[in-house]
């Protein structure tokens, strides 16, 4: 089996670089374009996502996770703490695209990286109110109180929706996590 | 762990995952047993793999830029791993975490620490370990943090903005540019410049240096102004630039040109010995 890209990087190999950047750096781009609302914020986010990669590729733990998810785990958080600086975009999506069917888009990742199919699954587990709340932040973007005055949601319950929804996730993924948060929390 | 305690670990941990923490509640989660629990950033990072189809492809400008820089931080993690004496260990670099890497970066200075422990206990030295600076290091910095950065520092070249003409909407320019020859890197710092239609045109830096001489000034890179504040932006020289006299940004045609026609200039930057390090 050959050894992954990460464990590469995290082995100081230059030239897994260009190998990391074939693969995920359209992943990494379109993660970045889909949430920050101008192309200068979304390139000096992908920069420093890449970055974020490289120091911290000695990280990934390929029991937890695939590199896919791990890579997409590092944009995220750089890509929302970016938002948190720059221009928040509200996604362009008409809200009925964000928060289509799971799994019903016949997205290439689905069929490719397992926890992808895996989340799709858990999605389509929960509550209809708890997958739009976790839609709308996790493909929309949107803040606790965005997604309060998009839906008429109360805000409590917004972020109710959230934790359950995500301890969920979470659990059919086999996350288990650090902590244990007891089977309670992650009830319908 | 009390169940308050986990309570607020949990809404930190899921806040985190999804609209991002502040600067305080940061500092709050680190402070937290369990802080460095990724499953609820995994958790979402697998949603948004099944409910979104990456589409775009990284621009060659930017994948050229990040395999530029990724050898400075790619090759460190090979020296990581080998014996090292107290003058090459990293210093702490960064200023307070904008977000939770604490974590990570304590677990890696405690790698750290145990391979110098164990490779210079061999070689009968000890208290190796207490020399490492568990600070966390590895947050990025943001381009207006790193411009402040580098103004501080000597020896850099710095340049005060002017507008190229009196009137219109462009008279209002201010700023700075800050550069290195050293480091082969820079920031512009500028404010007044109006926003531009990105479908119509872009904002355009030029670097006059000594070795391509004026009348073929190096390409620093484009961008867009998207909004009334001030913006700071990376240099993107694309040529070595040795001893810069004057920076110059012009509006040309999207994606920019190789040799501008100077029809539209926007601003000046004049190198001024006698400008201050922290203009």
């Amino acid at each position: 089996m050959p050894e992954s890209i990460l464990k590469r990087i995290a082995n100081g190999d230059s030239a897994a670089v260009a190998d990391c950047l074939n693969a995920y750096g359209g992943l990494v781009y379109s993660i970045a374009r889909k949430l920050l609302a101008n192309e200068a914020d979304a390139e000096d986010a992908v920069q420093e996502v890449f970055i974020d990669i490289w120091k911290n590729a000695g990280r990934f733990d390929p029991t937890l996770a695939s590199e896919t998810t791990f890579i997409a785990m590092i944009a995220r958080r750089r890509v929302i703490d970016k938002i948190r600086f720059a221009s928040r975009r509200i996604s362009t999506d008409a809200i009925e695209d964000m928060v289509s069917e799971p799994g019903d888009k016949g997205h290439k990742l689905i069929e490719t990286v397992a926890e992808a199919k895996e989340a799709a699954e858990a999605l389509k587990m929960l509550r209809p109110d708890q997958r739009q709340v976790l839609q709308l932040y996790i493909v929309g973007g949107m803040s606790h109180q965005e997604i309060a005055d998009t839906t008429g949601i109360p805000l409590g319950t917004v972020k109710t929706h959230a934790r359950r929804g995500l301890l969920r996730v979470r659990e059919v993924l086999g996350l288990g996590g650090t902590t244990d948060f007891g089977q309670k929390e992650a009830a319908l | 762990m009390t169940e308050k305690e986990r309570d607020i670990l949990l809404d930190l941990l899921t806040k985190q995952a999804t609209e991002g923490l502040s600067v305080a509640e940061s500092k709050q989660l680190a402070a937290l047993e369990g802080s460095d629990d990724d499953s609820f950033d995994l958790a979402a990072a697998a949603v948004m793999l099944a409910e979104f189809e990456p589409v775009e492809e990284l621009p060659s400008h930017l994948r050229a830029k990040i395999a530029a820089d990724a050898p400075a931080f790619v090759d460190q993690n090979a020296e990581q791993f080998l014996p090292k004496d107290e003058s090459t260990i990293p210093a702490p670099d960064r200023k307070t975490p904008m977000f939770a890497w604490l974590g990570w970066a304590v677990a890696a200075a405690a790698v750290v620490a145990l391979t110098l422990n164990i490779t210079m206990t061999r070689f009968g030295v000890t208290e190796v370990a207490r020399r490492v600076d568990p600070t966390p290091t590895q947050t990025p910095m943001s381009p207006a943090e790193a411009f402040d950065e580098m103004m501080a520092e000597p020896g850099m070249t710095v340049a005060k903005w002017t507008p190229a003409a009196k009137e219109g909407d462009m008279a209002h320019v201010t700023g700075a540019v800050v550069w290195s020859d050293k480091q082969q890197k820079g920031y512009v710092k500028v404010q007044g410049l109006p926003k531009n239609d990105p479908s119509a045109s872009t904002y355009q830096l030029w670097i006059f240096e000594e070795n391509q001489g004026d009348k073929t000034p190096i390409d620093g890179g484009t961008f867009n102004i998207s909004s009334d504040g001030q913006v700071v932006i990376p240099i993107d020289a694309k040529l070595t630039a040795k001893n810069p006299s004057m920076f110059a940004v012009t509006v040309e045609k999207p994606g920019g040109v190789v040799i501008s026609k100077r029809e539209k200039v926007a601003a000046l930057a004049k190198v001024e010995t006698s400008v201050p390090p922290n203009a």
